[in-house]
């Protein structure tokens, strides 16, 4: 089974670390398409910690030795280098249009809780129409402070996206940030956090943007 | 909260956030994951248990500092 990494441009060596299974790095190239892979001995894509860890691992220190990354997703192991090749090529193009977008770029991620406004009025004794009228105005507020959190984040950055639309956080979103406007991007988490005390404001990254390379995918 | 039990969590959150995004985001070439939603769910659970204990944990620090702001 060959286990696909991501698709890289101007790596100038494979890092040296193992892959999956402890597996060796080895690259192909499909279309003009540079792939990093392993193969493992068994049957490959089960889910373990130490699975997702070592695949995360090789995405990291290929971030750290190329010009563009795009990380493959966990999940399928490939038979042979002749399915592996065919998957590649009908996705050619939308591959080398999302390498261009992320290249130079790093992915932050953001999650906010909390901006609960009481939508009852303590005595309980609201009509149907007023409650749900006050469920409305609290939903309207919630969406309102979501996008004062969001958009100045997005001006500073080359693409983002939200998600988790039934989830209960305030806002769930990822950023892809040129390298060169990450510590101005951080500049402007810490103004949220300082104007926001009562929200709870959790950026991770950067991160190898697989966010983006997922969003171009689907566009391709 | 101590300030190596906030490491801890946060080393969690991110490890979360790491799964999240190594099963659920990046390029898939091939159309077929084997992957089963169920285990995706797991980790989205995980990942609220989580976040909903760092906003836990925030709350009697806010109290501390309200109650001390009136003395």
């Amino acid at each position: 089974m060959i286990h696909l990494y991501g698709v890289v441009e101007e790596l100038e060596a494979l890092p040296p670390v193992a892959g999956v299974g402890a597996g060796p790095l080895e690259r192909c190239r499909v279309e003009g398409l540079d792939l990093v892979v392993s193969r493992e001995a068994r049957d490959g894509g089960e889910v373990t910690q130490a699975a997702l860890l070592s695949h995360a691992n090789v995405v990291e220190e290929l971030m750290a030795r190329s010009g563009a990354v795009l990380p493959a997703r966990f999940g399928h192991a490939f038979t042979d280098e002749q399915e592996l090749a065919a998957a590649v090529r009908t996705k050619a193009a939308g591959l080398t249009r999302t390498l261009n977008l992320v290249r130079g770029c790093l992915e932050f991620g953001l999650r906010v809780l909390g901006g609960d406004i009481a939508a009852e009025n303590g005595s309980g004794q609201l009509s149907g129409r007023d409650y749900m009228q006050a469920r409305l105005a609290v939903e309207r507020g919630r969406r309102r402070l979501a996008r004062e959190l969001h958009e100045p984040l997005a001006e500073l950055s080359r693409a983002s996206a939200r998600f988790g639309g039934a989830s209960s956080d305030l806002l769930q979103s990822a950023y892809l940030v040129p390298r060169r406007d990450a510590d101005t991007f951080g500049d402007g988490v810490r103004r949220l956090e300082a104007a926001h005390p009562d929200l709870t404001i959790v950026c991770t990254g950067p991160w190898p943007p697989y966010t983006f390379a997922a969003n171009g995918e689907a566009d391709a | 909260m101590s300030i190596s039990e906030q490491q801890s969590l946060k080393q969690q959150v991110t490890l979360l956030e790491l799964v999240d995004r190594v099963l659920n985001k990046g390029v898939v070439v091939s159309g077929d994951i084997t992957l089963s939603v169920a285990e995706v769910d797991l980790v989205y659970v995980g990942l609220r248990v989580l976040l909903s204990s760092v906003a836990t944990l925030e709350e009697p620090r806010e109290r501390i500092s309200t109650a001390g702001a009136a003395r």
